[in-house]
């Protein structure tokens, strides 16, 4: 009793004090119990509240009393609240926060596609990038052929992904298929690329396995993004360099017109080039863009440009021992790519409707042959999109296309043409069934006047995010495509050409470093096929034999990517390796063989370097592809022999300097440093006795050039972005 | 404030210099509450305290409460937004830093709408529009130069007197290379035109932000090297 007398005024002095007083302690954690370091927990509409510490504890007191709702928050979760009534006294309380969506935890789906933008972070190049890479010359398409899943193909233009022709590849200019994205093609002389880098703020790379909002490529597309307006800035931009001078003023940010003149007599007077230029190629053109925001919610773009251009070569007649004879061409192209995209009900629904049209002539005299092709596109299509979820990550489109497609191609008094109407519909859902797992479903359908068929392809990709900074993701789908006009202008019996991808592929990604892997099997259906008594090796002869669809083939392999922007202090270094094992009998081949624009190995490794102290970027690139396969005559086996190994080393460099508020960009690069005598195949006479070796237009090329550009404010031209 | 030193060093990347304008007004004065001005002077005195590196994370979290208790009151948003910028500098995970700074430009909007043409929270936009751009300047600047350049541009309107208009600009050619026109020989001038309006600057109240003056002194300290 003594005791007790004693205590009791202890506990009624506690029990004041903590009637007054609620001591609320606890933990918080993540789903997985793991502990949140810094969380924050509140007492909502008081100043009472603490933060958790490292092992996720956390102890406050408060005067409050009643009922109050008490929340726990931490950066990239969900927020979790609990109502309770506080009497004074201890309470213990354990939240558990569940991850929010948002771009660090959320998986994206990555199979089959390389991304270069400057809007999402998980991106593999960005538009500056091309730029600076060497050996690529500012060229999108030499920049995606160092990426995995593409290879070089030294003497044709275009992109050669995984086993396929270039003709599987089609160029998408904001979701508009671009009928000649390249310059007009020469025998066994590549062409550039006719859009520059800088008009793009995004480029994906597929590899196969991509949306149901493109179709009519067998084994790939090529999406580019045009600029969004971004600045209200006026700015004069003037480059000159062995090739060529252009101007070009943008006002306001909104209008944008570049001329250009270009004339590679200078170029070709300065490096050794192993086909003979009777008449240097020069060109002329221009463009005008408009980009303006019409409104908080629409954006319109309209882009249109003109080119008219030509060149003679002096090509070996392979009948005639190797007399030369004259290649003559004259090519205009018109293109305009049009957009208007609206916003509405908060961005929850875009609509986005584009009108394009293209009118490509090539005036070409073979000889004394007349051979001029025609080729004119008008395109319409018109995509809605509806967002939803509660960070309006999942989407829902559907869209139509609807192409009309004029070619034609005359060999002497001999005129081949078509008219084709091609309509297509799609829709595709996006979707997360959780955050770290996302699913896309897609379907398209399209018809065809020219073959008069219908074809419907699903398509359906999924992604898992299996750690903080890896997932693994899974692609597949049918992809249709009419056959090659050249084979339509004889038969317009033949059906679409089939192909159907699976890939799959593991990405980790933290701060600047990427590794990625990719396997992937592609199985062709439906390939034409010609019949012929014997094979002509001539890659660029009319087809004249009977043809179906009874070709096939089937490519299978996998690409190891890695890139490195952190472990040297403004170098970004990146390696590739493809491997490819391919078959196929298409075309006029006999048996089914390798194609021989396909390659085994394919190597890179591009290494840049910006060094501040001389404001200059150099870079290197070393490119090794294995032997192409050639046809020979006396072979056992068909397409059985290989030619040698492609290397090539390549540096650039770049300077920037400012003057006086303007900016000059002094770029210079050299190509295949090494000098290394590269071959591409041969080419035979008819009667398949004599061969001639396909050679690059040079051995070794070296290109400079300055860029100036002027600011009314003393403000940075996109050159400069070299890093800082 | 050796943090905030580290802070210049880390953020300032701004190459744009920006066209003067003038004109004068300054943010009205809130009455305010007792407890929410000891709750204030006493949070805002701890961060402009830190230590570089020290986390600011248990100030935010104070900030965000009193915000949430004050909805009407600007400078907990402001002074939240400062601690997620600073965060940003200290992360060193990319995709972090732009967490934090999303989170830094939800707040720092927050303040601007509690209190409109204000130069401070101007400021603060064209620090973290600068922050944003210093992630990945090759691929960022073209967006997020002209956001600070008319940040700037309007706390320039609204105060030109404000030290902290004078530093960004100054940073700005510091830490641009000599070759880009910026330098620190061409900045020396500027740093002591700022020094001299932090000499001058007197915060209306000790929560009120005054924050910078040693990253000018230590610019001018390099500067006269």
């Amino acid at each position: 009793m003594k005791h007790l007398l004693l205590v009791l005024p202890l506990v009624l002095v506690f029990l004041q004090h903590s009637l007054g007083q609620t001591v609320i302690s606890g933990k918080v954690t993540d789903r997985k119990g793991e502990p949140l370091f810094g969380a924050s927990i509140a007492i909502k509409g008081s100043y009472d509240g603490a933060t958790s510490d490292s092992l996720g504890h956390f102890s406050f007191r408060t005067r409050k009393k009643d009922s109050v709702t008490i929340s726990a928050s931490y950066l990239g979760y969900e927020p979790e609240f609990q109502t309770l009534v506080l009497k004074g006294g201890n309470l213990d309380l354990h939240f558990k926060l569940k991850d929010a969506f948002n771009e660090l935890n959320a998986v994206t789906i990555t199979a089959g596609i390389f991304e270069a933008s400057d809007s999402k972070r998980m991106v593999m190049l960005r538009p500056m990038d091309i730029v600076t890479t060497a050996g690529a010359g500012a060229d999108i398409t030499a920049v995606m052929q160092l990426l995995p899943g593409s290879n070089r193909v030294g003497e044709q233009e275009g992109l050669f992904v995984r086993g396929g022709a270039a003709y599987e590849t089609k160029t998408v200019i904001d979701g508009m298929i671009v009928q000649n994205p390249f310059f007009s093609s020469t025998p066994d002389v590549p062409q550039r690329g006719r859009f520059t880098p800088f008009m793009f703020k995004g480029m994906a790379f597929s590899t196969g396995g991509y949306s149901a909002q493109y179709g009519q490529a067998l084994s790939s597309v090529l999406l580019l993004d045009t600029q969004d307006k971004v600045s209200d800035q006026s700015s004069t931009n003037i480059v000159a360099h062995l090739a060529g001078v252009g101007i070009g003023y943008t006002h306001k940010g909104a209008i944008s017109g570049q001329l250009y003149y270009s004339n590679l007599a200078p170029f070709l007077k300065l490096v050794k080039t192993n086909i003979d230029f009777v008449k240097p190629p020069q060109g002329m053109g221009g463009s005008l863009t408009l980009n303006e925001n019409l409104s908080k919610n629409s954006v319109l773009k309209m882009y249109v440009t003109y080119s008219d251009g030509g060149n003679t070569l002096g090509l070996p007649n392979y009948d005639d021992g190797g007399k030369i004879y004259q290649f003559k061409l004259r090519n205009r192209n018109l293109f305009t790519n049009n957009t208007y995209k609206v916003f509405f009900d908060e961005g929850k629904w875009i609509w986005q409707s584009g009108f394009s049209y293209s009118n490509n002539i090539d005036d070409i005299t073979i000889g004394t042959t007349p051979g001029d092709r025609r080729d004119e596109r008008s395109q319409v299509r018109s995509v809605l999109k509806r967002l939803w979820g509660k960070n309006q990550e999942n989407s829902v489109l559907a869209g139509l296309e609807y192409h009309n497609i004029r070619n034609s191609n005359l060999f002497d008094t001999y005129k081949a043409s078509l008219e084709e109407n091609y309509s297509a519909a799609f829709a595709e859902t996006e979707f997360y069934l959780l955050t770290k797992l996302a699913l896309r479903v897609g379907l398209r359908g399209e018809y065809t006047s020219i073959l008069d068929r219908y074809n419907a392809s699903p398509r359906f990709s999924a992604a898992y995010k299996t750690s903080q900074y890896s997932q693994v993701s899974f692609a597949m789908g049918q992809f249709y495509q009419t056959p090659e006009k050249n084979y339509l202008y004889t038969n317009r019996s033949l059906g679409y050409e089939l192909a159907n991808h699976f890939i799959l592929n593991y990405q980790w990604s933290k701060s600047d470093r990427t590794f990625r892997v990719e396997a992937f099997d592609k199985e062709y259906k439906n390939l034409v096929r010609e019949y012929q008594t014997t094979f002509d090796p001539n890659p660029y002869r009319f087809p004249t034999g009977a043809t179906d669809n009874s070709g096939f083939g089937n490519a299978y392999g996998f690409d190891v990517f890695f890139r490195d922007k952190k472990t040297v202090r403004l170098g970004d270094f990146w390696v590739t390796y493809s491997y490819l094992n391919t078959s196929r009998l298409f075309q006029n081949y006999p048996v089914e063989a390798a194609p021989i624009f396909s390659t085994t190995h394919n190597f890179s490794v591009v290494y840049k370097q910006f060094i501040p102290k001389i404001s200059s970027n150099v870079g290197i690139t070393y490119t090794y592809t294995s032997g192409r396969p050639y046809y020979d005559a006396a072979s056992p086996v068909f397409l059985g022999d290989r030619t040698k190994s492609f290397q090539n080393v390549s540096i650039a460099a770049s300077h920037i300097r400012s003057i006086k508020g303007s900016w000059l960009v002094f770029f210079m690069t050299l190509d295949n440093v090494l000098g290394r005598k590269n071959e591409f195949g041969f080419r035979y006479s008819s009667d398949g006795q004599s061969r001639f070796p396909v050679i690059p237009v040079t051995y070794r090329t070296l290109f400079f050039g300055v860029s100036m550009n002027i600011s009314r404010h003393a403000d940075v031209p996109k050159e400069s972005k070299l890093d800082l | 404030m050796k943090r905030l030193l580290m802070y210049f060093l880390f953020g300032a990347l701004n190459y744009g210099i920006i066209s003067a304008q003038s004109a004068d007004s300054q943010a009205p004065a809130s009455t305010q509450n007792p407890e929410f001005v000891e709750a204030m002077t006493g949070v805002v005195a701890d961060i402009q305290g830190a230590q570089f590196g020290e986390d600011l994370q248990p100030f935010a979290n104070t900030l965000e409460r009193i915000a949430a208790a004050e909805p009407k009151e600007w400078l907990p948003s402001y002074w939240g937004a400062f601690c997620y910028m600073m965060k940003s500098f200290t992360e060193p995970v990319v995709e972090k830093k732009d967490q934090y700074l999303e989170k830094a430009e939800k707040l720092v909007t927050t303040a601007d709408e509690l209190n409109p043409n204000n130069d401070e929270v101007e400021v603060l936009k064209a620090n973290i529009a600068s922050a944003r751009m210093a992630v990945d300047p090759m691929n960022r600047w073209q967006k997020y130069v002209p956001i600070a350049g008319a940040a700037i541009a309007k706390a320039k309107a609204i105060n030109p007197l404000n030290p902290r208009i004078a530093l960004h600009e100054a940073q700005g050619v510091f830490y641009t290379p000599e070759a880009y026109g910026g330098g620190k020989a061409k900045a020396l001038p500027m740093i002591k035109g700022t020094i001299e309006l932090f000499k001058a600057f007197k915060p209306t109240s000790p929560m009120m932000p005054n924050w910078g003056q040693d990253a000018a002194e230590y610019m001018l300290g390099e500067a006269q090297k």
